[in-house]
């Protein structure tokens, strides 16, 4: 049937099959382009310019110590956390929309990041130097955080709607926790915390990215067997549990994995806002509707993470503007943009 | 494939609304489902689809207990149709029968070529081929109901279930929905379905299964179960039924107070 051939890319050996809608494979490999040139011109500006050749000289090793230095210790290990930290909430989102099946459901929406902010925040009370604590307490505390949503709605509950409703609510209680904590530290402590809240990535380096990557690398692992399964998500629950899906199984997983996800982020730079529900909604808009483009949230997560903290670095050099802070300022007007622009469209 | 239904009970919110149902439902026929609002018409469906599950009793196809299988067996076994379906905005049609293959799918093996048959089986069976590749948001009513069936038809089971197919339809749009689905079970499919119309059930099911208070109070072919007497045992009013002049079905006529 030609029209088969049309929308979806099909690759057969023996019983084996990989099916990828045509239009998801495109937008993927245009979102790996964007991110890929992003990179290169984010390793070259900053305070000291790179040259690309002198850039491709630093990255083989060739150029002299110092832009070694710049670029492999300092510039790459930075770029390196944020792609982390962007495709890691670019997926958790788009596993949370397509769950609640709401474009707002995101871990910065559920109180999932601010699960994991509280977690880091609490390790600063018993800390007499007011060092954060490791990366893994705050991938604890989003996870502790689901724990207590699905205690609380009683369940993943019909159309994963509930969920995040009461993420919603448990949001702000998490919030207050975060705040109390923030006004209780010494002066001395709070700032390195505030700076924590609102999402940078300033000198970020492989001591934290290379956890980073191995965390998300096993969580990307975990998810590919629910894959195939979290596309059957669009359908009503009636309609997938008719086909067999697993439903409470499968929406439970693809919470737990989001939000591991999502702590790791927290984790590695704070609560980045904004970019778990953008990153998502951007991605199925240039996929098409009959997709879970995965692959293309993650790459655009990433994306705008990286390009977020660049703008930062350049902007108002040399100060720095944190990531969070800029991500913010865009992710505000585009929402408002989403949320009206398709009032219109929606039945 | 045979349908036994054993001794079925279910609740609703704590509250029981099948006090014991048994069924036979012999392969290839049209069974409807007819009875008041909140008779349990939905729930016995449901329960024999594997959405709601019985208190007690069992359901049998081909001697096997539906509830005992695993999610996937049973759903290349039964296929379902819910009352109100939703799928993801901007889908195709093509895309939407597409999700019907999911019983049959695994990690790598996404797509296979009994897939790739089976939607255009399907399609080519609802004459849905030339709409393929419309969203489903841009179809009529009966176009839409169509492809939604070619979905539960690219399941390839041999039991279809289908919840009030034609709630939503204007007569046109219902007589072409049910046109359709009498043919699918002269395809050998039994095909069971909820109607709460019961001139359209008797117009278009070889059996109907009657329930009254969480029983059934009458099982058989359409000339059988509907009489004025259990027109009022069923919905509490006086009516007439008339044979249809082409094909003697029973025709309902309430009576003017």
């Amino acid at each position: 049937m030609s029209a088969t051939r049309s929308l979806y890319l099909v690759a057969r050996y023996r019983a084996w099959s990989i099916r990828l809608p045509r239009r998801q494979f495109v937008a993927t490999l245009a979102c790996a382009a964007a991110l890929l040139a992003l990179a290169l011109a984010a390793l070259c500006l900053g305070d000291t310019r790179v040259a690309p050749p002198d850039l491709w000289r630093a990255l083989t090793g060739q150029a002299p110590g110092w832009l070694n230095f710049l670029i492999g210790q300092i510039r790459l290990p930075r770029l390196l956390a944020a792609l982390l930290v962007g495709a890691a909430l670019g997926v958790a989102g788009l596993m949370l929309q397509t769950l609640a099946r709401n474009r707002l459901a995101s871990p910065d929406m559920m109180g999932i990041n601010d699960g994991a902010s509280f977690a880091m925040a609490l390790t600063l009370l018993w800390s007499p130097a007011g060092l954060l604590g490791p990366w893994w307490l705050a991938l604890t505390g989003a996870l502790v955080t689901v724990l207590l949503i699905l205690v609380a709605a009683g369940g993943i509950g019909s159309q994963g709607y509930r969920v995040v409703v009461v993420g919603l609510a448990l949001a702000n209680l998490l919030k207050a926790g975060f705040d109390l904590v923030l006004a209780t530290l010494p002066a001395m402590h709070s700032g390195g915390l505030f700076v924590f809240s609102v999402g940078s990535l300033l000198g970020r380096g492989y001591a934290v990215a290379l956890p980073a990557a191995l965390g998300l690398l096993l969580l990307l692992g975990m998810l590919l067997p629910w894959v195939r399964t979290l596309g059957m998500l669009g359908l009503s629950d009636d309609l997938a549990r008719g086909l067999g899906v697993r439903l409470p199984r499968v929406q439970l997983a693809a919470l737990l994995i989001a939000a591991a996800m999502a702590g790791l982020a927290v984790s590695v730079a704070g609560p980045i806002g904004f970019v778990a529900i953008a990153a998502p909604i951007v991605a199925r808009a240039l996929a098409g509707p009959a997709s879970l483009p995965l692959a293309a949230a993650g790459l655009m997560g990433a994306f705008m993470v990286l390009a977020a903290d660049t703008l930062g670095r350049l902007v108002a050099a040399p100060v720095e503007i944190p990531a969070g802070v800029v991500t913010g300022m865009l992710g505000g007007p585009f929402l408002l943009w989403v949320l009206l622009g398709q009032r219109g469209r929606r039945a | 494939m045979n349908l036994h239904v054993e001794g079925l009970k279910a609740d609703y919110r704590e509250r029981p609304v099948l006090t014991g149902v048994d069924l036979v439902i012999a392969s290839g026929e049209v069974v409807a489902i007819v009875g008041a609002n909140g008779c349990g018409k939905s729930t016995l469906l449901r329960s024999m689809a594997r959405l709601h599950r019985p208190a007690a009793g069992r359901v049998l196809v081909d001697g096997e207990d539906l509830w005992a299988m695993r999610p996937g067996d049973a759903a290349r076994r039964v296929g379902l149709l819910p009352q109100f379906p939703q799928a993801p905005a901007g889908i195709t049609v093509e895309a939407l029968v597409g999700f019907g293959r999911y019983p049959y799918q695994g990690l790598f093996r996404q797509w296979s070529r009994e897939d790739e048959a089976a939607v255009a089986q399907a399609l080519r069976e609802t004459d849905m081929l030339d709409h393929a590749a419309r969203p489903l948001e841009r179809l009529s009513g009966g176009q839409r109901q169509r492809a939604w069936l070619a979905m539960v038809l690219a399941q390839q089971t041999p039991i279809l279930m289908l919840d009030e197919p034609t709630s939503m339809l204007d007569l046109g749009h219902q007589v072409e929905v049910l046109r359709l689905v009498r043919g699918l079970a002269t395809a050998g499919r039994t095909v069971v379905m909820v109607l709460h119309d019961l001139a359209a059930a008797a117009r278009y099911a070889d059996t109907l299964v009657a329930l009254h208070d969480g029983k059934v109070l009458a099982h058989g072919a359409p000339r059988s179960v509907v009489t004025a007497q259990r027109v009022r045992t069923l919905y509490g009013i006086d009516a007439h039924v008339i044979a249809a002049p082409d094909d003697g079905a029973p025709v309902v006529v309430p009576v003017v107070a």
